[in-house]
């Protein structure tokens, strides 16, 4: 199909997705760049690099990796056995299992956030690094899980039984069998655990009390602040580690990356 | 399993007991000790600003999330009906711009939106350039308008490679044979279209278009930054009662918040059925 | 309903050097059913996409009724496929699948639904209308596929390994709806396996596709107990070959001096062959016995087969049961009774220069 229609359609595909990089570029390597002008004059990466370099961004920036580290680490952790469960085993209250996982992916983090506002300031956890992540893994286990349990539904546990059989520890089976063989669906279920929590507004705010500040909320604050340059440097900020992820699991997302019915 | 059957059961259902009883006046920092159905009566029918702008934004979050899901499903269908059509290297490729859409979270798609559309942005220098118009006043107001314009293009644009994704994965998932048996069948082209192919993707679609719906009901993020003071959409009126000094606010906010939750778990139960449709005609 | 002419097709694929086809000729009479047999990759699948149109040939023609099927379209020609897989539309009821064919026509709902309720009758599973196809066993879809196939009166009904899927039992049992409804319908029929006793119980002809080509074609029986060369008696089970030349019906070989019926083949170098059942195993010498030794052995409930070994010749011969085991390493007799011994042609393929 080398017809007009067919270019055009990829043109429209590819430049929508590269368009949002270029923009934030114009603006935040840019000063004095007034209406009417099409383009900067000026070219700078002076206020760029001073919003980068401001304490509070690297701070942010520090607490947003910490935050989505830790919860897609923890995620993973938690999630690997029960996806195992839940993909390979039959049992009873199976349904109701899933049920639990179920329903935090689709209740909005509005209402949980609000929920667990008022529990946390109890229990001394809000304004915490630790209540913000345990926040975040209302929304990324069950992700997580049922990412994995995906994996495992395609899983045959014959390997293992093979490997056991040919004198391999159970230790032995679980990182030379069972790792490599869902590598693939770990990295994706990780990734996106990782990016579920990186772009996460409204638990950090709800239970971070303001003492926890992650970039989402600088740049909330940016755009209530009104300043292109910045807005567009801070996004650059933002948006450049999800780029970095996806770019480099390109390879496990053809794979795995039909599955992902999660937004944030 | 345990772990985690507990660390999310817990979390979530101590949030949404906490939830229901901040919604009743309990726990909200009042001095109130009883359950109450106040917080419900105020924002369903009270007299002031608080109850008819309930209905003004559930009616303003239907008309949002309605006309982005009906457009993105209207427009995934044949980008995956062209991604379907290719095939090797070139095919590869454009599935993997589809994944790269995920790199951008839907603030930053938004903020993209507000420095491209905004009557100072990009397209309004551009239309400056050519003459068009004089002042950025000049420049029609496409986002933070009164119709939710802005949200809507945020939206459509991030949601049709996400159900182009969905209808794509249902496409190839079904033998390419099918189309063989309709042909010789006695089938034209067209007929496998409409009696094969279609229905082989239909509940995909609506499953897949459901969670968009949910999803758009029930954000903020986009709304927020892309949305007018006046009229807003339910996650933003939400949270702006919840977040109100006046502590007697929280409970309509908690009961707002619960109410989007409903219609989102329903319009989630639908959207699992029609998976489940989808799941057993493989 | 029609009769089919394959007239001398050849296609070889973009990049591939060996044709897929070359020069395959096959008739078959109206209402007849051919049953074409060959080895993986003989082209089998290629000549059914041909014969339905889903690819054309590089030379020759299709005729049906005379007339060439090659500027139809592969919807209105009229060939259907039955597939090893059902292929049922899993989100259409049994009545709507049936009907599918119809229906593309523009046929009424009130045809359609007769016509279905009288092929469901055919098939014997009258009543199944409402049902989807998941709530059916692997034998009734494929019974459903089949009226789906037939409801369009079609002049060539093409069966691809139709009951390859299938556990033995309801194999058989299809394989005698399948023909009772062939010869009820007197539905011109190809069907395409590899399995040679289902060919042997269903077709009115088997035709063996070898290299592209028909190495063979004629009733199963004849094909079974005399094929016409080496390659097809090497398919039909036959792994015994005796080379030698030929005076006054007597074979002389290496092995010994056989006894041959001649038949008027007179040439000097001849190869005789002889089925694996038709061989005799005994302790004593004979006519036409040749002495060997029992290297292999294996009970097979309704007869013991041999491998013995003689003078450098591997043979396979099946004794039938009730009869007395001769053990492993015993020196014995192996006896080719004149009268089954038939000689066949080296050559596989006629080809088109050998006139």
């Amino acid at each position: 199909m080398k017809t007009l229609p067919a270019y055009t359609m990829r043109f429209l595909l590819y430049g929508v997705l590269a368009a949002p990089l270029l923009l934030f570029g114009l603006y935040a390597f840019s000063e004095h760049w007034f209406f009417p002008a099409f383009l900067p004059k000026d070219w700078t990466t002076a206020p760029f690099i001073r919003i980068v370099a401001d304490a509070q961004t690297g701070k942010s920036l520090a607490t947003s990796l910490g935050v989505a580290f830790l919860s897609s680490l923890l995620s993973l952790l938690v999630a690997f056995p029960a996806a195992r469960t839940l993909g390979l085993q039959k049992f009873r209250g199976r349904q109701l299992a899933w049920l639990i996982f179920f329903l935090p992916m689709v209740v909005p983090p509005l209402a949980v956030g609000m929920g667990l506002n008022i529990l946390f300031m109890r229990l001394g956890l809000a304004g915490s690094l630790f209540g913000v992540v345990l926040s975040h893994l209302v929304p990324t286990i069950p992700y997580t899980i049922f990412t994995l349990a995906g994996v495992f539904a395609g899983y045959d546990k014959n390997f293992e039984h093979q490997a056991r059989v040919l004198g391999a520890t159970q230790l032995r089976v679980f990182f030379n069998i069972t790792l490599r063989l869902i590598l693939p669906g770990l990295v994706v279920a990780g990734l996106f655990a990782f990016l579920i929590s990186w772009s996460q507004y409204l638990l950090t705010l709800l239970i971070g009390s303001g003492q926890v500040l992650t970039l989402p909320l600088l740049l909330f604050s940016a755009i209530s602040g009104g300043n292109p340059t910045s807005i567009a440097a801070l996004a650059l900020l933002f948006v450049l580690p999800p780029v970095l992820v996806i770019a480099a699991s390109a390879r496990y997302l053809n794979q795995h990356g039909n599955t992902v019915r999660e937004q944030y | 399993m345990a772990p985690a059957i507990l660390l999310v059961g817990i979390l979530f259902g101590v949030s949404l007991i906490y939830g229901l009883a901040q919604s009743l006046g309990l726990l909200t920092g009042t001095d109130q000790r009883a359950l109450s159905l106040a917080a419900y009566q105020n924002v369903l029918y009270g007299s002031e600003g608080r109850g008819t702008e309930f209905w003004t934004s559930l009616g303003f979050s239907l008309w949002v999330a309605g006309v982005s899901t009906l457009l993105s499903a209207v427009g995934a269908l044949p980008v995956a009906a062209w991604l379907n059509y290719q095939n090797g290297r070139g095919r590869q490729m454009d599935t993997l711009a589809l994944n790269w859409n995920l790199a951008f979270p839907h603030l930053v798609w938004a903020i993209g939106l507000l420095l491209f559309f905004s009557q100072s942005g990009l397209l309004a220098r551009l239309a400056a350039l050519l003459g068009w118009i004089q002042n950025p006043a000049d420049f029609p107001v496409l986002v933070r308008d009164r119709l939710g314009i802005g949200i809507i293009v945020d939206y459509v644009t991030k949601e049709i490679p996400f159900l182009a994704l969905i209808v794509l994965a249902a496409l190839r998932s079904q033998p390419e044979d099918y189309g063989v048996v309709a042909a010789n069948l006695g089938a034209t082209p067209w007929q496998r279209l409409r009696f094969v192919t279609l229905p082989q993707i239909f509940p995909s679609l609506i499953s897949g278009s459901l969670l968009v719906f949910a999803f758009v009901f029930s954000a903020y993020e986009v709304p927020s930054v892309l949305g007018m003071p006046y009229p807003r959409m339910l996650p933003v009126l939400a949270l702006d009662f919840f977040a109100n000094p006046d502590l007697h606010h929280r409970a309509e906010g908690m009961a707002i918040s619960l109410i989007i939750a409903a219609i989102v778990v329903i319009a989630a139960a639908i959207s699992l059925h029609y998976e489940k449709h989808a799941g057993s005609s493989q | 309903m029609a009769h089919i002419d394959l007239i001398s097709l050849t296609k070889t694929y973009p990049g591939r050097i060996r044709p897929v086809l070359d020069g395959f000729s096959l008739n078959i009479a109206s209402g007849e059913l051919v049953a074409l047999l060959g080895p993986s990759g003989s082209g089998k699948s290629t000549l059914l996409k041909l014969i339905t149109g889903i690819e054309r040939p590089d030379t020759g023609d299709i005729h049906f009724d005379g007339k060439s099927v090659l500027p139809v379209a592969p919807n209105k020609r009229g060939a259907v496929l039955m597939f090893q897989k059902a292929y049922l539309f899993p989100f259409l009821s049994v009545a709507e699948n049936i009907g599918f064919g119809l229906k593309v026509q523009g046929e009424s709902p009130k045809t359609i639904q007769k016509e279905v309720a009288r092929l469901l009758d055919i098939i014997g599973l009258p009543g199944v209308e409402k049902r989807k196809p998941s709530q059916l066993s692997g034998g009734e879809q494929q019974r459903i596929a089949l009226a789906r196939a037939l409801i369009v009166q079609p002049h060539l009904l093409l069966l691809d390994e139709p009951l390859n899927s299938l556990d033995p039992a309801v194999r058989m049992n299809l394989q005698e709806t399948i023909r009772r409804i062939q010869r009820e319908l007197k539905i011109t029929t190809i069907l395409v396996t590899h399995d040679l006793s289902e060919a042997m119980a269903m077709a009115d002809r088997m035709a063996l596709l070898i290299n592209g080509q028909v190495a063979a074609v004629d009733q199963p029986m004849r094909l079974f107990q005399q094929p016409p060369n080496e390659a097809a008696a090497r398919f039909v089970g036959i792994t015994t070959f005796l080379k030698g030349s030929l005076a006054h019906g007597t074979l002389r070989t290496d092995y010994g001096n056989l006894m041959v019926n001649t038949n008027g083949h007179m040439a000097n170098s001849a190869l005789f062959a002889i089925r694996p059942e038709h061989i005799q195993v005994q302790q004593h010498p004979g006519q036409n016995a040749i002495p060997g030794k029992v290297v292999g052995c294996m009970y097979r409930g309704e007869h013991i087969e041999y491998q013995i070994a003689a003078s450098g010749l591997a043979i396979r011969a099946r004794v039938p049961m009730p009869a007395a085991m001769v053990p492993h390493g015993e020196n014995v007799f192996v006896v080719f009774p004149q009268e089954y011994l038939f000689a066949i042609n080296e050559q596989s393929v006629r080809h088109s220069s050998t006139t």
